[in-house]
């Protein structure tokens, strides 16, 4: 039992690996277009594995600084804690939350003329696609 | 880790040079009339010592509007304590006094570890052959670059 267990989180962490490696792929992309250089295959692998393991730093933070305020459930707030050390990062992560929630809000309203609007519950499924889409986003 | 022996060392020297007697006269932050000459004449930097003033690296970001201050900028007399010039000493822990390392420390010695591997690496990457079979398209963000597919298709 135990072994198979291990097995699946080894699974599944390979799965997420590959998942951060193809993204920083996308990333690094892009940034070579824009600065009109190459990126090795090495170096774009460092980077995804730097990321990967940056995401266990930042997960243990995150619970940390959401206990310290005797929550369990991760905020805007705390992301913008792991930010404090750099001005001009703190200011650029703020900056995203606040148009994150005032997206959020503009949806919520729009959701509720439309529901009153339009029966259906298609039209909130809809509504509600984008602002998770741009959630998960901001996370990572 | 480092830092904190050093500074530890520094109030180590300190209490065995001035000795216990005169420690009720810093009750200030800054340095007693003692104390300042101990440092003037031991620790601090001068034009006559020939050893270039050390500083730590600015932190910068490339992709962001810099809000840091920027102070003087790179000055001739001082030396930027450098974080890379020693990498290839990183792959494995260093000895530690008091502080344990971390995590955080130890992913950073991972990561420069698995760079060593990949140094000799020609073209295929090992990484990300070892990677691509456990890709599941549903985790990743397809429509936004559909150039690196095909590059990754064709390789």
């Amino acid at each position: 039992m135990e072994a198979t267990g291990d097995e699946q989180r080894v699974l599944l962490e390979q799965r997420l690996r590959a998942a951060v490696h193809y993204t920083a792929g996308c990333l690094c992309q892009d940034v070579a277009e824009d600065k009109g250089m190459r990126f090795s295959k090495q170096a774009i692998a460092a980077i995804a594995e730097i990321t990967f393991r940056q995401c266990e730093n930042f997960a243990r933070d995150l619970e940390m600084f959401a206990r310290h305020a005797k929550r369990s459930t991760v905020t805007t707030e705390d992301v913008k804690l792991l930010a404090r050390r750099s001005n001009s990062l703190l200011k650029y992560i703020t900056q995203k939350s606040e148009e994150l929630t005032s997206n959020t809000m503009e949806q919520k309203e729009k959701k509720k003329k439309k529901s009153s609007a339009a029966k259906g519950g298609r039209t909130s499924e809809e509504q509600e696609a984008p602002v998770s889409e741009s959630e998960d986003s901001s996370m990572a | 880790g480092r830092r904190s022996t050093s500074l530890q060392n520094k109030s180590a020297l300190f209490s065995c040079v001035t000795g216990p007697k005169e420690i009720h006269s810093h009750e200030n932050w800054s340095l007693s009339a003692e104390e300042f000459e101990i440092w003037n004449r031991l620790y601090r930097l001068k034009e006559s010592d020939g050893v270039k003033e050390p500083i730590l690296p600015q932190i910068q970001f490339e992709t962001l509007e810099n809000l840091e201050e920027t102070s003087k900028p790179e000055e001739e007399g001082t030396h930027k304590l450098s974080l890379s010039e020693w990498s290839i000493w990183q792959n494995r822990p260093f000895p530690t006094s008091m502080v344990d390392h971390s995590d955080r420390c130890y992913h950073f010695i991972s990561v420069m570890e698995m760079i060593e591997l990949m140094r000799h690496e020609q073209g295929d990457c090992s990484y990300e052959l070892e990677l691509q079979p456990h890709l599941r398209i549903e985790d990743v963000n397809v429509q936004r670059n559909k150039s690196l597919l095909s590059m990754t298709k064709s390789t």
